[in-house]
Parts: C-alpha cells; structure tokens; sequence
C-alpha cells in the first residue's frame, strides 16, 4: 500500500535544537541523546544536511512517508534494544516527541549511557553494516558443519 | 470424506455445487458463461451459497459464525473459484468483515454477524479514489466532525459492489494536516443514513468479471454516526493496511482456483485431441507444459496453506507473510495460464467450444487478482522495506528464539496440528525482522540429513532434496550478505535492482515453503507427496531462476509427476497437496438426494 511522499522543503530557518555540526555531537540527556540519533539516521539515509532537520518539525517533511516511519521504528528497536509500538513516529511525528516519549515510557539506558554513546555515532551506518556470519558458527547441534559440508 | 477435517467444508460445497462441466450443476460452467456474456450480476448464484449457509464461515464462531481456520476458508474459496471467479470475487466482499472482527466494538460485531447471517448482507471496501489508487494517504473524500457523527463528501472508484451490498467500508479523511494518522475507517451502513447523502455511481465496463457489480459510491453532505467509525479517529491507514494482510492472502485462492480450471481443461484438450497420430498429451512440449503447470500449484498451494496458517500461529508476521502469497501466488498463476494456453491454441481465444470457453474466461477474470488488493509492485515496495532488517535478524537468531521458531514451524506446516484461534488484534505493520519460513530453513535442512537413515525415504531423492535446499540456503545467505553490505533508502524511488531482489527473496520463500511442507507432512498426506520427487523438480525450479539448471532432475520424475496428474484427472481430483474429491457428474436422481443433505453437520 503505498502512502504519500511529502514535497515541502525542510525549514530554512534554524531553531536551537539543530544541531550545529554533523560532528559536534553534544548529548546532555537521554532524549537528546535518541533526537541526535534520528537526526543523524535520517540525514545519511534520506541525503540531508543534518542541519537542516528541525526535531520540531513532522518527520513527513523530511520525506520520510508513513511506511517508512515503521520501519524506522524496526531500527530504533534495535538500537534501543527494546519492543516499541510499530506506529510509534506516527504517533509522536516529530524527533522532539518521539524523544520525549520514548525517555518516558521505557527504558533507554541501555543505548543512551555515555559508555553506549558511540552507538549513536553508528546510526546510518547501514551501509558498512556486515550481516555477522555468527550463525555460521553459533553450531546448532553442528547442523553448520554439515551443511558447509555438503 | 478427506482424512483433513480442515477440508471437509470445501468437499461439501464441492459436492453440493456439482460437477461445472454438467450443465445442469450450480454455477456450470455453462450458466456462468451464459451469465458473463450478457454481463450480468450472479444474484441468482449468490443467493444459493447464502441458502447453503457459506456466509457463515465469514462469521468467527465467536460471533455466531463457523469461521475457525483460514486455511479452512482458502479451501473452500478455491473451489467456488474454479467454477467462477465473477461470483467467487463478488461474494468475497464478505472478506471486509475481517477489519471489523479486527477492531470493532462488541456491539458494532454483533451487530455485523446479525447482518450477514439474518439479512444475507454484504458489504463493498470502498478505499480507491480516480486520483489515487495505491496512495492511500492521498485520499480526498473527507469526513468532517459534526455533533454525533461525520459528514462524508468526496467519490469512491472504482468498487467492487459499491451498489449491490448493504453496507460500505469506507476510508476517509479525517484531518486535513494529512500523514499517517489523518485517515479514519467508518462502516456506513447504508440503510441507517440519509439516501439523499449518497449516490450509486453506474456501472463500469471490465475486461474480466463482467457481471461484477463494478461502480462507485459518491457522499455529499452525509451525515454518518459516529458509532459507524471503526476503531479511533485517525486509524484508519493502521487498520486498513492490517485488513489487506488478511485478504491478500486469502486472495491466492481465487488464483488457485483459476489455475484448477485452466489446466483441468487444457489437459482434457490435450488427451482428447489426436494430431500426428497421438495425442496432444503425447508430444514431450505440451506434455512438459501439463506437468510444470501442476508442479507450480504444488507450489503456490505450499506457499498459500503456510501463509492461511501462519494468521493463528504467528500473526504478528502478517505483513510479510502477507505479501509473500499475494506477490507469488497470483504472478505464478498468470504464468501457468498464458503457457497453458499456448496448448489451446486458437481455442483459447474462443468464446465457445471446449468447455463452454471457459479457458478465456479465466485468462480475463484472472488477471485482476494481481492488481487489487495491493498490486504487485505494491507489495514488493512493502517487502523492500522490511528485507534489510529479516536479514538482520536471521544473523541474530540465537539458540532462544531458535526453539521458538521450530515450534511455530511445526504448528503452521504439520497439516495435522491443530490451530489456535486467530488474534487479529496481533496483526503488526512490520514482522519485526522475522521471517519463519525462510529463518527456519535450516530446521527443515537438518530434518533432511536424519532422514538419512530412514529407510521410507529413497535415498537418491533424499540427496537431491539436500544438495537443492543447500542450495536455496546458500543463495539466501548470499542476498543477505549483499542486503547487509549495500546502501538502504526509504520512499518510493527504490531502485528497480531492489525489486528483483525482493522478488529473489519471495521465490527463495516459496521454496523455503515447499521443503517445510514435505518435512512436516510427510507421513500425512502420503503417496505421491511423500515420495518428495515432485518437491526436487519443484526446487530446481524455482532455483533455476537464478542458477542454471544442474541437469540434477531425472526424466523418470517429470514422468512420475505427469502420471500423477492424470490419476488425479482420472479420479476427479483437485490438482493439489491435498487432493480433495471433486464433485463427480450426478445423475437426476441423485441430485435431488443431495439437495436434501445440503445443510453441513456443524
Ligand atoms: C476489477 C477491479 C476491482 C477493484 N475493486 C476495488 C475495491 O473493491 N475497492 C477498492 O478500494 N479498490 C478497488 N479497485 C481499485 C484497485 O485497488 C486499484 O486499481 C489499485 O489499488 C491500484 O491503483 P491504480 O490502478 O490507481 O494504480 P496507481 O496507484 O495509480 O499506480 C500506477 C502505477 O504506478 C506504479 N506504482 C504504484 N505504486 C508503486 C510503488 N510503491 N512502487 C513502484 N511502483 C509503483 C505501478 O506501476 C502502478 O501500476 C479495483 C480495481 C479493479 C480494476
């Protein structure tokens, strides 16, 4: 099912919760921590200037359509390492909601505690992204031997 | 009787309905064809499946009704589909009734089960616009807030029954910002609303189903309740694209009803019509073309039951598994039938003559069942967009979520495992990264290699079975690999390279789907299925898409196959892993007996 693409430019205009620079990352909470990371995903995925993402503007100016914004959530999940509402973005369409939801409603100390930040600086990083051959050898009763094997 | 109590209700219809060949049977294929001609609506036929009670199977049996099992329902739709799918498609509207078993109050179910039992009422899904089609958020008709209720404007198009049902689910705007949450769903019975609010619009002319009650509705100023929303204001996307998880699949039947009465004829042309001496059957190309025929409804009939079945074992994989019927199953079907009318010949195009023309009647029929309900395109969009993250959680699978999946594999392909009630209220937008059928791949492979000592099984089978199922292994985890390592976008400019991907996935499914199959029913179904050569010509098959073929399927199998098929042909049965009785021509005498019985035993 397909939903409808947003054709409005981002905001030209800065408010003070841009960030100022893709590498001066400062985190001072654990909803600004979960806003960089958005900021940052969105950015590399959808080919934007992090700086022109306003946490307060709805995710769907950003181009970012409906079915996008679950799966999104899906990565979130990942990240946070923890089950989130599937409708989650459509529900909080902003960064700044989302964020503040999110501190709320569950626990994110996990992947927002400063030894856990430098996760923050892998988000997009899909690309380099390698699906781990741990399967290979996680060694299901040497069901892996066999089949390499047969 | 089939010794799977899930077919029993399928048999009887079956049964009841009469062999279509006979003229004098329900819906023949002559009447339908008498009926497609002149474009008109199947009333008559409608209200026969209404009076056998098949309207009751759309009811859950908490609500009053006899619908327990979707892999029942599939069944049941695929014979009244090979008979006709104008019919089958028109009374399929039922299907709709699934979003409100999903998310509506007590009252507004019970209130539905009274409708469809005691008035024999229908109802149409009235998403589409002329401006949008698969643009769902695009929607224009709005539903403006007033004391008590709505007020609908705007135009629904094109809709099947939008005139002849009682009752229009209606996808509407209801705040204007737009986005995921400005849609709301209202069930607008229309016997409770203002008739100056809504007009009928006229008929439209189609290639195929042309008696289809195929039109429009238009709302001005009409004020609905709010009791006839469904669910919350602003979930009408959520619940709209959960309700398509449900008939997407249950669409495969429709195909696989079609696919039923195109080889059935076909092959009876072919043994029937002597050329060179022999007859058509006897010349190796068309003879190949029967058997591959068949060997692709083994596959989509794999590929179908598992996801009928996965709505009680795993819902919350409902979007993906989903798409995997409705994106293969369809295609598959379009295939089968284009090459099967290479064999008709000139008759194919004839709207007369052997078996009525039925054959060109289902050529134009079935081709909407690709489009509608999410188009092809749609659903390998929808799949795109989940593919990055099953492959990431197949590289997570651990020995935890491992067990859990080898138990849902066994309760949704072990044909015999009874099936727990569907919750669709666990129906979720994405599957989460899971994936059983192709993450439990392995299961099945390992199942394989102890089947090693197992002296039912021959062994030279057995090893082709192995090297194909590796195989299918390796090439999933080659896709994997490249999905991990390679760039993802959101939106709808994927590239057309992601398409092919997701259709690599799909097949790779499909074959996943078929070795689970065997695996797991083996024992049940028995004979030809349990000899599992039906299932290496199948994998190679499907592999061949992307790997050449090996030379690895000995000419004796394909024969073995083509015997099959005419054993089935011969005893009237459905060309399926569960071949259930077809309904045998009756004399007059024993018709009227039947009639008598034609009430099932609950
Ligand atoms: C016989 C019949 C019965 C129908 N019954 C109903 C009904 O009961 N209720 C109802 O609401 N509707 C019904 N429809 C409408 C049907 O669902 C729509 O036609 C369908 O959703 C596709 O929309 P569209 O044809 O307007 O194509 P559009 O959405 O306009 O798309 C046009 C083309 O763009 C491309 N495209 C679109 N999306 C994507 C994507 N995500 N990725 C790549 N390419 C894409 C495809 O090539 C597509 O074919 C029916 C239609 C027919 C013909």
């Amino acid at each position: 099912m397909q939903l409808q693409n947003s054709s409005s430019k981002p905001s030209e205009d800065l408010s003070k919760n841009h960030l100022q620079d893709d590498n001066m990352i400062v985190e001072n909470s654990p909803a600004e921590a979960i806003q960089t990371w958005l900021v940052t995903k969105l950015s590399k995925q959808l080919s934007l200037n992090a700086k022109t993402i306003d946490v307060r503007e709805p995710l769907t100016r950003y181009g970012l359509d409906s079915i996008d914004a679950v799966t999104l959530v899906g990565d979130l999940e990942d990240w946070l390492g923890c089950e989130l509402p599937s409708t989650l973005l459509w529900d909080y369409p902003t960064i700044e909601k989302s964020a503040e939801y999110l501190v709320k409603e569950f626990d994110v100390s996990a992947a927002v505690s400063p030894v856990a930040s430098s996760n923050v600086k892998d988000a997009g990083s899909d690309k380099t992204e390698k699906v781990e051959a741990s399967s290979k050898s996680s060694g299901w009763g040497g069901l892996w031997n066999r089949i390499s094997g047969s | 009787m089939h010794q799977l109590k899930q077919y029993w209700v399928a048999e009887a219809l079956e049964k009841d309905l009469g062999d279509p060949t006979q003229p004098e049977s329900v819906m023949s294929f002559k009447s339908v064809m008498e009926l497609d001609e002149r474009e008109e609506f199947p009333e008559k036929d409608v209200e026969w499946l209404y009076n056998w009670n098949l309207h009751h199977y759309h009811i859950p049996v908490e609500y009053g009704g006899e619908l327990k099992s979707y892999e029942e329902f599939v069944a049941f739709v695929r014979v009244l589909s090979r008979r006709d799918l104008t019919t089958s498609i028109t009374f399929s509207t039922l299907f709709w009734s699934g979003l409100v078993w999903m998310a509506g109050t007590h009252e507004q179910k019970q209130k539905l089960a009274k409708f469809i039992k005691d008035k024999h009422g229908a109802m149409c899904l009235a998403y589409s616009e002329r401006a949008h089609g698969s643009d769902l958020v695009g929607s224009d008709v709005q539903a403006t807030k007033v004391p008590g209720g709505y007020l609908l404007n705007g135009e629904k198009w094109p809709i099947n029954r939008a005139t002849i049902s009682g009752i229009s689910v209606v996808l509407a705007k209801t705040d204007d910002s737009g986005g995921a949450r400005s849609l709301s769903l209202f069930v607008v019975d229309k016997s409770e609303i203002d008739p100056a609010g809504y007009s009928n619009l006229p008929k439209i002319k189609t290639l195929g189903i042309r008696g289809s009650d195929m039109s429009g509705i238009r709302f001005d100023n009409c004020f609905v309740p709010e009791e006839m929303r469904l669910g919350q204001e602003g979930a009408g996307l959520e619940l709209g694209l959960k309700g398509f998880h449900l008939t997407r699949t249950l669409c495969a039947a429709f195909s696989l009803g079609s696919a039923d009465t195109a080889l059935r004829t076909v092959l009876k042309f072919a043994l029937g019509r002597k050329l060179y001496g022999k007859t058509v059957f006897d010349i190796p190309h068309p003879r190949t073309t029967l058997v591959e025929a068949f060997l692709d409804i083994l596959v989509c009939d794999c590929v179908t039951i598992a996801g009928a079945r996965s709505f009680h074992v795993a819902p919350e994989q409902s979007s993906v598994s989903s798409i995997f019927v409705k994106y293969f199953v369809p295609t598959a079907v379009e295939k089968v039938v284009q090459n099967l009318s290479v064999i008709l010949g000139a008759r194919f195009y004839l709207r007369e003559g052997h078996d009525e023309g039925i054959f060109q009647k289902v050529v134009r029929d079935n081709a909407i069942i690709s489009v509608f309900d999410g188009s092809t395109v749609v659903n390998l969009h929808a799949l795109i967009l989940q593919l990055r993250q099953m492959a990431k959680y197949r590289a997570k699978r651990n020995a935890a979520t491992y067990e859990k999946l080898r138990s849902r594999l066994e309760s949704r392909f072990s044909l015999e495992a009874p099936l727990p009630p569907c919750e669709r209220a666990k129906f979720e937008l994405f599957s989460r990264g899971c994936d059983d059928v192709l993450q439990g791949l392995e299961i099945s492979l390992e199942h394989l290699y102890g089947l090693k000592t197992d002296a039912s099984v021959d062994a030279e089978v057995l090893q082709k079975l192995i090297t194909l199922t590796s195989t299918v292994l390796e090439e999933l985890d080659a896709q994997d690999e490249f999905l991990a390592s390679s760039g993802f976008e959101y939106g709808h400019d994927q590239s057309p390279e992601s398409f092919e991907l997701a259709k690599k996935y799909c097949t790779l499914h499909a074959a996943a789907a078929c070795v689970h199959m065997w695996v797991y029913n083996r024992k049940i179904l028995g004979g030809f299925f349990a000899k599992g050569e039906w299932l290496a010509i199948c994998l190679n098959r499907l592999l061949m898409t992307f790997r050449p073929s090996s030379g690895i399927i000995p000419s004796i199998y394909i024969e073995n196959v083509a015997q099959e098929l005419l054993k089935l042909d011969r005893e009237n049965k459905m060309f399926s892993i569960v071949p259930l009785q077809l309904a045998q021509a009756q004399s007059p005498e024993e018709k009227t007996h039947a009639a008598s019985e034609l009430q099932l035993q609950a």
